[in-house]
């Protein structure tokens, strides 16, 4: 717990307080106390942060280093940080701009480099497939095709639905905040997420569909 | 209540109303409220069931990203921010040019010294004499020997020192003074010698 949660107050004004802190810290010169008082707001939206760029990179190593790009390049322009905007949602921004220029790179790359086969195990390294305390080799099993469905159903959104679809519904913000988070009007986030969830829903029963279908066949050929 | 109204109270919802219902009440922060779903038991169990599936997504997702960053690895991944943030606040340090106890390129560095001393030494001296031995062959070249003279049909030249002061004194003489010259390098110096050398016949002036 840090310590602005300790005295009661709300995340938000903790975070701007602290943002504010860290700011007038760097003017000053202070940076060593600056950089302990940034690492609080580091701890506090590192978990979220992680989520958002998996959520846009599909790739561990490259949303670990967009968080940490953008946790540096948020330390480094928080002079530009206003007070009347939760950090929360200005550091989000700089996040999704960064893992979609990320994204760019990427797909340029694509262009021009030929891919490298996957190993046995696909995309998990080795150290990701070792034998651990989880569920289940079933249940891991079952979660990791619903994993695989979902990705596939988010894939075929279009860019800016998923992005709205996945802070709306998965980060929990709400229109106002999506809205200053990716620069779209309050009724475009609307329109965006509902359109998402109709597509997502029609992709998701179909594949329902035509796995049991298969199945069917399977059974009785 | 309008027609219209009772009809749409009374008529189920399709997909696209959940999906419209599920998005105002996410963005809203609330609960779904719709008069239908409060009188229908098949819709709201409709509804249930695709606000558990949409639940079950993000928790598969959320459960997937922290599969991924355990409690270690973002310890680290604070660690390397703070580490980065530290270095680039840090000013550019200036790398020296590396020096290096001895020449890389030569493994005796005494012996080539030398031999480099001693080359430049040796040019040195040759060219110093060569430079003489020019001037030697440009001396002897320029003055007539003593039996050119002779065969010349000039006066034998003095061969003591009172003479080539003689003819230094006399400037128009110069002839006779390069044959004094000659004279005097060419006999022996010595008084008591003269008397033999000139009783000593000359290569030169033996009749072939």
């Amino acid at each position: 717990m840090t310590g602005a949660q300790a005295a009661g107050l709300p995340g938000r004004d903790a975070d701007g307080a602290a943002a504010s802190a860290v700011k007038a810290m760097q003017a000053e010169g202070r940076l060593a106390e600056a950089r302990e008082r940034y690492a609080e707001l580091v701890g506090r939206h590192q978990r979220r942060a992680v989520r958002i760029a998996l959520h846009y990179m599909r790739d561990a190593a490259e949303a670990d280093e967009a968080v940490q790009d953008a946790f540096v390049k948020a330390y480094s322009h928080l002079d530009s940080f206003r007070e009347e905007l939760p950090f929360e949602v200005w550091f989000t921004r700089i996040l999704i701009n960064g893992c979609l220029d990320r994204i760019k790179a990427r797909t340029r790359r694509a262009r021009w480099l030929a891919p490298m086969p996957d190993g046995p195990g696909g995309q998990q390294d080795f150290a990701e497939r070792t034998a651990g305390k989880g569920p289940s080799p079933e249940e891991q099993l079952l979660a990791r095709e619903r994993r695989v469905e979902l990705t596939r159903a988010l894939a075929k959104l279009p860019e800016r639905q998923r992005s709205v679809f996945m802070l709306s519904h998965y980060e929990g913000c709400t229109s106002r905040e999506v809205s200053a988070m990716t620069g779209l009007n309050e009724s475009t986030v609307r329109v965006h997420l509902f359109r998402a969830i109709r597509k997502l829903r029609i992709l998701l029963v179909e594949t329902t569909a035509g796995k049991s279908s298969m199945e069917k066949r399977r059974v009785n050929p | 209540m309008s027609i219209l109204n009772r009809l749409r109270l009374h008529s189920h919802l399709d997909d696209a109303a959940i999906a419209a219902l599920w998005t105002e009440s996410t963005l809203a922060g609330r609960r779904a409220a719709h008069p239908h779903l409060g009188a229908c038991t098949a819709c709201r169990t409709r509804f249930t069931v695709f606000s558990e599936s949409l639940e079950d997504l993000r928790s598969d997702a959320a459960a997937e990203a922290d599969a991924l960053f355990p409690a270690d690895r973002l310890a680290a991944q604070q660690a390397q921010i703070l580490r980065r943030i530290e270095a680039s606040e840090r000013p550019a340090r200036v790398i020296a040019f590396p020096r290096f106890p001895s020449p890389l390129t030569s493994r005796a560095p005494y012996a080539s010294r030398w031999i480099a001393a001693a080359a430049a030494a040796g040019l040195i001296v040759g060219v110093g004499v060569g430079q003489v031995m020019d001037f030697r062959h440009v001396g002897t070249a320029a003055v007539p020997s003593r039996s050119q003279a002779r065969l010349a049909g000039h006066p034998q030249p003095p061969a003591d020192r009172a003479t080539a002061s003689m003819a230094s004194t006399n400037p128009g003489g110069d002839e006779a003074f390069l044959s004094a010259l000659d004279a005097s390098l060419s006999r022996p110096s010595v008084p008591e010698l003269r008397a033999i050398d000139e009783f000593t016949p000359r290569a030169g002036e033996q009749p072939r």
